[in-house]
């Protein structure tokens, strides 16, 4: 898909607007959430480098799908035109490889400023990040939201993460089963869906109070029992 | 020495065991000494083995006159068997045959169960035969000087090819051999099968396309015939018999009997689940067999099933319970009986079980068929004609297996290396890839060296790389070692160990089932109810249960389609009981539910298409009757629902077995209006199938063995779970982004061509359709549920076909959210 095409796409694509804690926050179907309040833009688990590690190991994972990765970046950022993108961890998949490059030049491009909260696949020294003027952090804190890569729990804050790749499994007539990506959001946190194209699901059980929402076809649906409309 | 002096030779032989030679063993000796090719065609248990063995010897005899005194080292032959059972047995055999004649020849088995110093010993100097199997061939060809090994080969021997054939490992071995008739100059290849209906395409498919090689090929025929005698368990009370079921308990007591009259009973059962739950119920109603009985199925710890498989040959055990696991190979003289539970859905699988009884010449071979619902009768009455008649069924090959394919060029270049000029020729004769193009080629050559990529600056793909000289090679250790790992075309579901929690071995059962239990659930596994204590990396650890009853442990597939020749048997069938014959034990016994069905609708004729509709407070039932076997019948009532939908908006739930199909509608369906938009028709039917089923769905499944076999997805080093880890993906997430970023890949491409030829049994489809075009259709409106329709309108495998947008289905599936 071409940068042209792909913005059309994106500005049609429904979005779910939520309130937490009087705090507005865009869902979109990318995957990203946009924090309107702080104008932050909230991304999880983009695993760049992980077709090129792929690849150099002998496993033919199509090169163009690294390639996507930095251009749904960059259209997600045109869009919401944040102040701020943070990255809930697991930016970078693996060791330096070619994907860094790239990376690179998406950074000194971006007009937002970048953070990352380190997540367990971010083994790229933090320095080098830095070298970039991207910030990293283990986990930040801000007017009551709790930043984080692996879902974690401060009394009194609501948390965003990340590390899951939260997926849902729905049943449909006749033992049909289809899943989906989520947002998958409880009581005191939100968990983001991975951002990255080549990263796979992990499907969760929800119970009562869990909201959920998937993301079918480029639309973001609530599909818990709880707030339906 | 002459040939005749050579076969008297073998016949003195023969004469010294008080045996006497066939004609077929002598056709096959003499066609081997004049340096012939060939297929023979005899069933197990007929003296195969000496047919080919023989000729090997006597042509090393021929060549080496001194031969008592000198040795000749090396190898000279290689038996291929696709089942490593079998192995032990060619091997004393031949090593009979090789002694008494004082060749000193040498017979040496090379399986995955070889230990390594075995292997190692046999690289240094290999025996005269070596007994293997198409993978482990394979992995010969992936070390390093393997022409020198093969240099002198006389000879190569593909037992049981009718197995192999219809499976990827069919192909695997159609490549090994286009290899081994470029290094082996003398190489005579031969194939052993058992009865098929495409004998002359199977031998197609191992001699390969070239005319030359074909010119000097043989077809030799034993001719055998073994008796056959079918006898059905006909239900005393068939007022009682259910319409639909597929387990068949309820005629539990009828074989108490039989298993009491006969020395030792095989009880064959279409499935390892209905395996566990007959085991277990046996028992429970005659505890007098405890100790006795046994049971056999592939997940069972081989261990456990090689004591099985011995005590059948002591005699120790009066009845086992089996699954195709014992339909191959071994042969058990002291089984007297055979029992089929359920249709077995195919001739040659029947005709397969049916001869593990009874090896006494000139006695007939006693099997017994209960039919676990009614209309089963009707299968047991098709069966008994098609073994009359000798009807069997076609192994379909495979065509263009590209995922073998790069396995096969990674394997070579993780060997030798491999110039491409050199060996595409002899891989374009094989009959797989008689279709291959250039464009095709060059893609296979770029995928394994480029990640099927342009050449692109800073890209880091590596696998096979190309020297100057323009040689194909693996120079990374790391890749070697994964691939050669991963060699092979059986791509089984994630497996788990049941293992006891104080130690020792119970099984393996797929892991999609453990993970529906949870801790201190019992199941019921191996016969024994099992509590599940904890699970570790990929085991279940478990202990014995106090609970008397557990869930079966349930296994994906293993349900089979009518075959097509079946099919036509039953329609034949069905046609006699439209004439009111009612000729057979089995029809006669049927006659209340024919007579219903006679009342409510009728019996269709073979030329008659029947169409029944009714309605019920579940909707309006429209049912097909095409007796295709149930693939057949999935695709069918998918095309015919899509294609309705096409003239107005409606939603269908589709139910399917093996002899018809039903489209459910909350809506009045108008038969008149199908028939008069010429519904049936086959025109455009790969477009509107396309459309129709979850094509994507369907193809994603098959994409899993590809991407395994095509090494895209390695399954990990053995016992190493954690290291592999970070190189870990699954199919299906390769499979969406194939879909996404290069959907010209011609694995990706390959999913969708095996799903419809393969699954969707397209070629199949068309035949149906176009007989249906041809046959009078006759359209019954009904009161109420008929005989005919009752398993199908109650059975549980549903699907759905409707026109809406995923995502407004998705809102509706809402409420059906799985909560824990």
């Amino acid at each position: 898909m071409h940068l042209s095409s792909l913005s059309v796409v994106l500005s049609l694509q429904p979005m779910k607007e939520i309130q937490i804690n009087s705090h507005h926050f865009t869902l979109h179907p990318s995957g990203a959430i946009f924090w309107k309040d702080k104008e932050m833009l909230l991304i999880a688990d983009v695993h760049l480098g992980k077709v090129a590690h792929f690849r150099k190991h002998g496993a033919p994972v199509p090169a163009n799908a690294a390639f996507q990765n930095l251009e749904k970046l960059t259209e997600i950022s045109n869009y919401f035109e944040p102040k701020i993108i943070c990255f809930l961890g697991d930016l970078f998949h693996s060791k330096l490889n070619e994907e860094w490059q790239d990376f690179e030049k998406w950074v000194e491009y971006t007009k937002a400023e970048v953070i990352l909260i380190s997540g367990n696949h971010d083994i790229i020294p933090q320095y080098l990040y830095e070298d970039l003027g991207v910030k990293v952090y283990d986990e930040l804190l801000l007017e009551g939201f709790h930043l984080t890569h692996h879902p974690s729990e401060i009394k009194g804050t609501f948390n965003f993460s990340g590390h899951v790749h939260p997926g849902i499994r729905m049943r449909g007539v006749g033992r049909q089963y289809l899943r989906f990506a989520c947002f998958y959001k409880t009581l005191n946190g939100l968990i983001l869906p991975a951002f990255g194209n080549f990263t796979g699901k992990h499907v969760l059980k929800p119970s009562v109070n869990d909201e959920v929402f998937a993301i079918v076809e480029g639309e973001v649906i609530c599909v818990s029992k709880k707030i339906q409309n | 020495m002459k040939q005749s002096e050579l076969i008297s030779v073998a016949e003195d032989w023969f004469q010294s065991k008080n045996w006497k030679s066939f004609p077929f063993q002598k056709n096959t000796w003499k066609a081997f000494l004049e340096g012939k090719h060939g297929l023979l065609n005899a069933p197990t248990g007929s003296g195969k083995t000496y047919a080919l063995w023989v000729p090997i010897v006597l042509q090393y005899l021929k060549e080496n006159p001194d031969y008592k005194t000198k040795h000749q080292k090396g190898l000279k032959a290689i038996w291929i068997t696709p089942l490593r059972a079998l192995s032990v047995e060619i091997s004393q055999a031949a090593q009979r045959f090789a002694d008494d004649l004082e060749t000193g020849l040498t017979v040496g088995i090379r399986t995955g169960d070889t230990p390594q110093s075995e292997r190692a010993k046999q690289k240094r100097q290999m025996p005269d035969l070596l007994i293997t199997t198409p993978e482990s061939l394979m992995l010969l060809l992936a070390s390093k000087g393997y022409d020198k090994i093969f240099k002198n080969l006389t000879a190569i021997v593909v037992d049981e090819w009718h197995e192999l054939l219809g499976s990827k490992r069919g192909v695997q071995m159609e490549l090994a051999l286009s290899r081994l008739k470029t290094v082996s100059p003398q190489l005579r290849i031969w194939g052993i099968s058992a009865t098929i209906g495409n004998l002359e395409e199977a031998q197609d498919v191992l001699l390969g396309m070239d005319s030359e090689f074909r010119k000097n090929a043989v077809l030799i025929k034993a001719n055998q015939k073994k008796k056959i005698e079918v006898r059905s368990i006909i239900p005393k009370k068939m007022e009682t018999f259910p319409w639909r079921g597929h387990l068949g308990l309820h005629l539990l007591e009828e074989i108490i009997p039989i298993i009491k009259a006969s020395k030792t009973t095989l009880i064959f059962t279409n499935t390892r689940g209905q395996c566990e739950v007959w085991f277990q119920k046996i028992l429970e109603k005659h505890p007098e067999f405890a100790g006795e009985i046994a049971m056999h199925h592939g997940s069972i710890g081989k261990d456990t099933r090689l004591w099985v498989e011995q005590a059948i040959r002591n005699e120790s055990l009066t009845a086992v319970v089996a699954t195709s696991s014992l339909d191959l190979g071994v042969d058990f003289a002291p089984v007297e009986t055979v029992i089929q539970i359920g249709g077995p859905k195919g001739v040659a699988k029947f005709l397969q079980r049916a001869g593990r009884s009874n090896h006494r010449p000139g006695e007939p071979s006693v099997i017994y068929f209960l039919p676990t619902h009614a209309l089963e009768l009707l299968e047991a009455s098709a069966l008994k004609r098609a073994v009359k008649e000798e009807v069997v069924e076609d192994r379909m090959p495979y065509l263009l297996s590209f995922d073998v394919l790069i396995q096969y060029l990674v394997t070579l270049a993780v060997g030798d290396g491999f110039f491409p000029k050199e060996i595409f020729p002899a891989i374009q004769k094989t009959f797989c890839f008689q279709g291959i193009t250039e464009e095709q080629w060059k893609w296979c050559l770029n995928f394994i060296t480029l990640g099927s990529q342009s050449l692109q600056a800073y890209d880091e793909y590596k696998k096979v790389e190309v020297t100057p000289e323009g040689l194909f090679k693996v120079e990374s250790r790391q890749i070697a070692m994964m691939h050669r790992l991963s060699i092979g075309t059986i791509v089984s579901d994630s497996m788990m160990h049941v293992k006891y929690v104080t130690g020792g071995f119970i099984g393996t059962i797929e892991e999609w089932f453990i993970s529906k239990l949870k801790i201190g659930d019992s199941f019921v596994f191996a016969g024994r109810t099992l509590e599940l204590v904890r699970l570790r990396q990929m085991q279940a650890q478990v202990r014995k249960s106090t609970k008397k009853s557990g869930k079966v442990a349930s296994f994906l597939g293993g349900r089979l389609p009518l075959s097509s020749q079946m099919s036509k048997i039953l329609r034949e069938e069905m046609q006699s009981e439209a004439d009111h014959k009612r000729n057979t034990p089995e029809l006669k016994a049927l006659s209340d539910i024919f007579n219903r069905q006679e009342k409510d609708s009728i019996v269709p004729g073979e030329n008659d298409f029947l169409i029944e509709t009714f309605k019920t407070r579940d909707g309006y039932h429209a049912l097909f009757y095409p007796f295709e076997g149930r693939f057949v019948h999935e695709a069918m009532s998918s095309l015919l629902a899509y294609r309705i939908s096409l003239l107005s908006p409606i939603s269908f739930s589709l139910a399917y077995n093996d002899y018809g199909f039903e489209l459910l509608s909350d809506q009045y369906l108008d038969i008149q209006t199908v028939l008069d938009n010429n519904l049936f028709s086959a025109e455009y039917l790969y477009d509107d199938l396309q459309k129709s089923l979850n094509s994507t769905e369907l193809a994603r499944r098959k994409f899993r063995d590809i991407a395994v076999i095509s090494g895209m997805v390695f399954q990990g080093y053995p016992n190493k779970i954690i290291k592999t880890k970070h190189l870990q993906s699954n199919s299906q997430l390769l499979f969406d982004v194939f879909r996404d970023y290069e959907p010209n890949n011609l694995l990706y491409l390959q999913a969708y061509r095996e799903t419809f030829e393969h699954q969707l049994e397209e070629g199949r489809l068309r035949l149906a359709l176009e007989r249906i075009n041809s046959q009078k259709i006759i359209w019954k409106q009904c009161e109420k549920a008929t005989p005919f329709s009752f398993p199908i309108i109650t059975d549980g495998l549903r699907a759905k076909l409707s026109s809406e947008k995923l995502a407004d289905r998705i809102k509706r599936m809402t409420l059906q959210l799985e909560r824990n």
